[in-house]
Parts: structure tokens; sequence; C-alpha cells
């Protein structure tokens, strides 16, 4: 039951992550929700894989049962994929801003 | 298995060589080879296998919807590369990379390999669109990048909540475990929503018209012919691991009324494609709803020729015109463009003997009649918003590039000769009829369409992700109550 | 707009709590030794992420560099006209760069030569040493190390990475290669290529500094 805490706290970055998505209007915000929101769903992935009394997945290392490695391994990949997410979406943010100087999502709408 | 793996590997290993040595079109042309023998090899299928070991390995397996994408795929390269052999480098190796990808995910029967695959499919796509740099097109690829961000947000909660209560990724295991308690539901319904949004469902996925419409030429091919797919793949193997047909019927319902409702508004050339293939996604999702999985992937497959076609076409007209608008390129288009554009709306009104006629065939066979009923309706509104393409085809003028629309269109007829080959129910005299009164109705509703004028809420950022949301919640919670 | 707003987040919300609540009892997992030892590593992570689940991994590798070959690509049109805004120095940074580099290259290489064992791997690795050349960019100014860190080469170096890891992974997936050697391989070549990737986003981001 320790892990809900953590599960919790990973369904409240995701909820705030989204408010700031849809309620901002600067776009690096909106980056930033984003990143946010993602970050709790790794969160979440990590949260999943521990159990009460669980030691790390590594052979020989403290007592207890192992945790899952599997979330572990599959949250080494999401993150990866996030971070090169962020960089090309601010990248494009940067271009943008030299295209059109304004980083409000709803001028940008307006073509 | 080895040899469909060796022909993904082939592909991300020749895609990575193009950009090494900056020669993307010789090892383009170099993947397609190896990727054709390597379908050649493995064709029609494999059984399902683990990629890695026992007991995290990846299932990977060759079914029908391998086979069909995979041919796709292969096609819709051959024909871009012979279209845009002069483009750059960089763009043939990143399209090399992302027809990789599309090989990769139509082989995998693994919930998170699909996820990132997906993730790489869109990160792809947004280079490809903002390639160019014009700000219309830039600002369309940052829309598809903080919507397929969100969407692939909500699938990775979704992923979790199913492997913390069933211990399974794989389809295949899903599917045999057979659990549909509380938080599998809630997680299927996310998994449903996410994916969704990547295939670009009306009211999830508000990105594609506009990222489909700005991309360059050959891109937007890839793109609605090819990358659409494959978030249509996925939805089929969710709709394989659980049971989730209505909300797949639902989706598509509303998938085919609204992308229709916009095409008949649209007055940019290549926008309204995209709205239409919004629309068309309509008919694939209501396919997996109705259990029609087979008359899914041939629809699937018959659209990505068409679309593709279409998007080939147009893009060429306006390129060579410099100009987006209907009413400007109606004043002259090259005329192997106007050839296309016409062979493309033929074979996606379902007229035979193209095919589009073998697709909406198999997609109706055996359907129940309100079923039946819908699909008509949806075929009448296709027609309808593809009669506004007629002011093109009053005839052509100047060259343009002959060789990709040529042989798109010997792929389409190619299928549609196939239907009639292998489904005799086609030279029964009913299809015949519906097929020419359907583009006809289409066509009068047009005619009366454009005396009228409604307004359209206008798709901004911030509504299509507030619809993203709420449509996850809604899949979810109707997961939970029905 | 507002209310829909409310709607959709205390729908995520609860709908996620609903899910949460449901996942009791847990599914029972497989213990992850034998399978570590089965690969002959130790850290089970490693096992999966560089064994069992390669293929996974390979299209991350992918994605990294895409995803940085892409903002080179976006970023190397923009132009600067006149002097970049100097990024401000400190003596402290100096001094702390010139002792700490030396440790955090040493830690890297360790970290990644030994993420077959525990905790680490070439990820990781990739971070600290991407950071480890911020810290001196930081310090000795961001054009000065951009002069003597010759960039086009290191790209393809880190095309090249990817290009020898996806025949690794040819190697370990279809002939079934199980050597710890071809884990601290793997794990050294996507430390070299996501440091390289980090660097190079890094100095293409702080070359299109400057006001917008």
């Amino acid at each position: 039951m320790e892990s809900l805490s953590a599960l919790a706290l990973a369904v409240a970055s995701a909820a705030l992550g989204m408010w700031a998505m849809v309620v901002r209007r600067n776009l690096v915000w909106k980056l930033l929700g984003l990143n946010v929101a993602s970050g709790g769903g790794i969160l979440f992935l990590v949260a999943l894989s521990h159990r009460t009394g669980a030691r790390p997945p590594i052979v020989g290392l403290g007592p207890g049962p192992a945790a899952d490695a599997l979330p572990q391994a599959l949250v080494l990949t999401a993150i990866v994929i996030h971070f090169a997410t962020l960089a090309l979406a601010l990248a494009l943010v940067i271009v943008l801003t030299e295209h059109r100087h304004t980083q409000d999502s709803r001028k940008l709408e307006e073509r | 298995m080895s040899a469909a793996l060796v022909g993904v590997l082939a592909y991300f290993a020749l895609g990575m060589l193009g950009l090494v040595l900056a020669r993307g079109r010789e090892t383009a042309v170099v993947a397609l080879v190896s990727g054709t023998i390597s379908l050649a090899l493995w064709a029609p299928a494999f059984p399902e296998g683990f990629v890695g070991d026992w007991p995290w390995g990846i299932a990977v397996a060759g079914d029908g919807w391998s086979l069909g994408i995979w041919g796709l795929a292969l096609f819709l390269h051959a024909t871009v590369l012979l279209h845009a052999w002069s483009r750059d480098s960089l763009g043939h190796s990143l399209i090399t990379l992302l027809v990789g990808t599309c090989l990769a995910g139509s082989i995998s029967r693994d919930l998170f390999n699909l996820y990132v695959v997906l993730e790489f499919s869109s990160l792809l796509s947004v280079i490809l669109v903002a390639k160019e740099g014009r700000s219309a097109a830039l600002w369309a690829a940052l829309r598809y990048l903080i919507l397929a961000g969100v969407g692939m947000t909500l699938y990775l909660f979704g992923l979790g909540l199913i492997y913390g209560r069933t211990g399974a990724l794989a389809v295949s295991a899903l599917a045999r475990g057979g659990v549909f308690d509380t938080a599998v539901r809630v997680g299927a319904g996310l998994l449903l929503a996410g994916a969704a949004v990547k295939t670009g469902v009306f009211l999830l996925g508000l990105w594609l018209p506009q990222a489909h419409g700005q991309a360059p030429t050959e891109v937007s091919v890839l793109l609605s012919g090819l990358v659409v797919k494959l978030g249509v793949l996925t939805l089929a193997r969710l709709a394989e691991a659980f049971p989730v047909g209505p909300a797949l019927l639902s989706l598509g319902v509303i998938s085919g009324v609204g992308g229709m409702l916009y095409a008949l508004r649209e007055t940019d050339l290549k926008i309204l494609l995209g709205h239409s293939t919004v629309s068309q996604l309509g008919f694939m999702l209501l396919g997996l709803g109705l259990g029609a999985e087979f008359g899914a992937l041939i629809y699937a497959v018959a659209h990505g020729l068409g679309k593709g076609l279409l998007f080939l076409s147009a893009g060429e007209a306006v390129e060579r015109r410099g100009t987006r608008t209907i009413s400007e390129l109606a004043k002259g288009v090259p005329w192997p463009a106007v050839l296309g554009l016409a062979l493309g709306a033929w074979a996606l009104v379902g007229l035979p003997p193209l095919a589009g006629f073998t697709a909406k065939a198999c997609l109706g066979a055996n359907q129940p009649l309100w079923a039946k009923a819908f699909l008509l309706l949806l075929g009448v509104g296709t027609a309808a918003y593809l009669a506004r393409l007629l002011p093109l085809f009053r005839g052509g003028t100047g060259d343009g590039r002959l060789g990709g629309v040529l042989l798109l269109s010997s792929g389409i007829l190619a299928l549609g000769v196939w239907g009639f080959v292998g489904n005799r129910d086609l030279y029964a005299w009913p299809v015949w009829i519906e097929a020419p009164l359907t583009a006809g109705a289409g066509f009068l509703v047009d005619l009366f369409l454009r005396t009228k004028s409604w307004p359209l809420p206008k798709l901004s950022l911030e509504y299509a992700l507030l619809a993203t949301l709420l449509v996850a919640v809604a899949l979810s919670a109707s997961f939970l109550v029905l | 707009m507002k209310l829909l707003l409310a709607l959709g987040i205390l729908g995520l919300v609860g709908i996620l709590a609903v899910g949460i609540a449901g996942l009791w009892p847990r599914a029972d997992f497989p213990d992850p030794d034998p399978v570590a030892r089965g690969w002959r590593v130790t850290n089970a992570v490693a096992a999966i992420v560089l064994g069992l689940r390669l293929w996974d991994t390979l299209l991350e590798v992918l994605v990294y560099v895409v995803a940085m070959v892409g903002v080179r690509f976006l970023l190397v049109g923009l132009h600067w006209k006149g002097e970049l805004p100097p990024v401000s120095e400190t003596p402290l940074l100096r001094r702390s760069a010139d002792l700490l580099l030396g440790p955090i290259l040493v830690f890297a290489l360790y970290v990644a030569a030994s993420g077959h064992l525990g905790p680490g791997g070439g990820f990781p690795a990739g971070a600290i040493l991407g950071s480890a050349l911020l810290l001196l960019a930081l310090a000795k100014g961001m054009e000065r190390v951009s002069a003597e860190l010759y960039e086009p080469r290191l790209e393809s170096l880190e095309y090249l990475a990817v290009v020898l890891l996806v025949f690794l992974a040819a190697l370990v997936l279809i002939l079934g290669l199980r050597t710890p050697a071809a884990f601290v391989t793997a794990n050294l070549l996507i430390a070299l290529e996501v440091a390289i990737g980090a660097w190079a986003v890094l100095h293409r981001f702080s070359s299109a500094r400057g006001e917008v």
C-alpha cells in the first residue's frame, strides 16, 4: 500500500499537466504541461513495479523478493522518448517564434 | 520470423546509413529491395514468436494485417521514390526510417512495442511535415506533436493499469487471459483513446487535416496512405485483446460524420483531402467495430492507395500552380494530376472496377441493415465532397510528372480486379446499381449544399485538447458502466 | 469551456482513481533473478533493456537520434545577425569545471561499462557525459568549446554508433548471442550516441539563443 501515495502523485501530476495545457496560451507553458503530464505517466509505471518489502531487481542486492523489473525497463524507454519529443517541440517553438513573432497559441491559430 | 525482422532491421540500418553517407536515395532503393525480398520470404504469414526471450520478450507475428501493411508500405515507398527522386537526401533517409517503422509496427503484437512504434512514427512525421519550414506547416507539426504527446500519455496510463492488473503486455496473452474487470476496463478505454488520437479519429485527433494538408507532397502521400493505417492497426490489435467493439463503432460513426461535414466546407484542396481521410477512417473503424476485420483491412489498403494517389496528384497540382484553393486551381491543373485526381476520386467513391468498389463490397458483406444504411450514407457524403473536385477536371494544362500516378493507378486497378477474381458476390447486380446511384446522389447533395451556408466551429488547439480529454474519460466511463 | 475543463480533469482523476482501486489483487510476475542469470548478468533491468526487449531499445535509440537530427535540421536555418549575448561566467564555475571534468568523465565511463552489473547503463552515462560538456560550455563559453570540438564529424560518429547498434541487435536477437561483452558494447555505444546527441542539441539551442 505504500505505493499508493506515488500513484496518487502520478495522477495528480497528469491532471495538473492537462490543466496547464488547456488553460495556458503560451506554447512553452503548454509544453511544460505536457512534460508534467507525461512525467506522471512515467511515475505511474515506476510506482506499479513496487511491492511491499521489495528490493531492487539486481541479483544479490539485499533481502526480500525482487521488485518487478519490467516496468522499470519500460520507463527507461519512455523517458528517452519524452526527452526526444520535448527537444523537438522546443526546436519547433523556436523556429515558429522566429517566423510569427508570437508564442500565443490563439494568435498562431489565426492565419 | 527472422526474415521479417531482418527486413525491418535492414530498413533501419539503411535509413541510418543514408544519414551517415548523405546518400538517402540510393540506400532507400536498397532498403526497398531488401524489404521486398524479406516480404517474399515470410509471406503470407509466420506464427507468433518472441523477439528476445521468455518471459518478457516482444511478441511478433505475421498475419493478414502485417501482410496488407507491408504490401502497402513497400508499394507507397516505391511510388514516393519514383515521384520525388529529386528531393533531398535527408528527406529520403527519414522516409526510409518512417516506412521501416510502419513495417516494425505491423508485425508487433505487444502493447508497449506499439507505443514506441507510434511515438517514433509521430516524431518522424513531425520532422517531415515541418521540413520545408513554411510557418503554416510548422504550426501544423507542433499541433501534431502536442496532441500526439497527450494521446501517448493517456496510452501510457492505460498500459500501466492493464499491466498492473494482468501482468501481460502481449495482445494474445491478454486475449487468452480474458480479464476485463475495473482496472482493465479503465485501461482499455485510455489505450483506445490514446491510439485514436494517434490515428486521427475525429474529436480526438484534430491535428490530422492540417498536418496532412500542409506537408510536402510525398510526405502527405505516406502520412495519409500509410501512417494513419498504423493507428488503425493498433486499434485492431486492441479490438483483438479486449471486447471494445461498440466503442470502436461509435468512434467510427463520429469520425465518419465529423470528417465529412468539415470536408464539405473546406476550400483548401489538400486540407479537404485531410478531412476526407478522417471521414474514411470511419469506414475502417466501423468495420473493426462490426467484427469485419478482413473488410477493414481491405478498406485500409484500398484507402491507402486511393488517398495516396489523390494526395500525390493534388500535391503536384499545388506545387506546379503555387496556390492551394480549389477555385484558384480550377484555372488549370497539369494533366497527369487531373488523371490522378479523377482516378483517385473514382476509387474512393467506390465505383467499379477500382479498389474502392472491392473494399466497400468486402466491408458491407453480411452486415446488419442499419450498418449498411450508414455505410451508404457515408458513401454519399464521400461522393458529395469529392464532387467539389469536379471543376478541376475541366482540362489539363502543362506537363507534370506521370510516373508515380501511373504506378499507384495500376495498384488501384490491380486491387479492384483481384476483388472480382476472389469475390463472386461482386457479380451480383444490386452492387452494380448501388455504386453509381451513390455517386449520383452525392453529386446532387453537393449541388444542393452549394446554395446553403452553415457555420462549423473552428478546431483550435485548446478545443482539440479538451475534446481529447473528454472523449478519453467518456470511453473509460462507458466501459465501466456498460 | 471552464465547465468542460473541470469536467474533463475531474473525470480523468476519477477514472484513474477507480482504475487504481481496481488494481488489487495485483498480478504475479516472474522472478527476475533467474532471467538475469540466464543472460549472464546481475542487473535484471539491463537484461531486459539490452536483451529481452532489445527490439524496443533499438527503436528508442532511433527515436532519440532522429529527434536530434530534427532539432539540428530545424535550427540550422536560424542565423543571428550581430553578437550573441554572452553566457555569464564566474570564476567559481571555471575552477570547478577544471576540477570536476575528469572525475565526471571517468564516472560516466564507469556507469556505462558496469551497467550490466548494477544500476547504470548507456542512457544515464550519456546524460552524465552530456552534462559534463554542458558544464564545460558554461565555464569556458559556448563558442570556444564549439570551436574546439568539431561537430559535423561527431554527428557522423553518432549515426555510425546507431548503425553498429542495429548490427549488434541483429546478432543478439536473430543469432542469439548472449555474452556480457555484448552488453558492455551496447552500453558504450548508447552512451556515445546519447552524449553526442545531447552535446549537438545543446550546441544548436545555444547558438540559436538571442532575442526572439
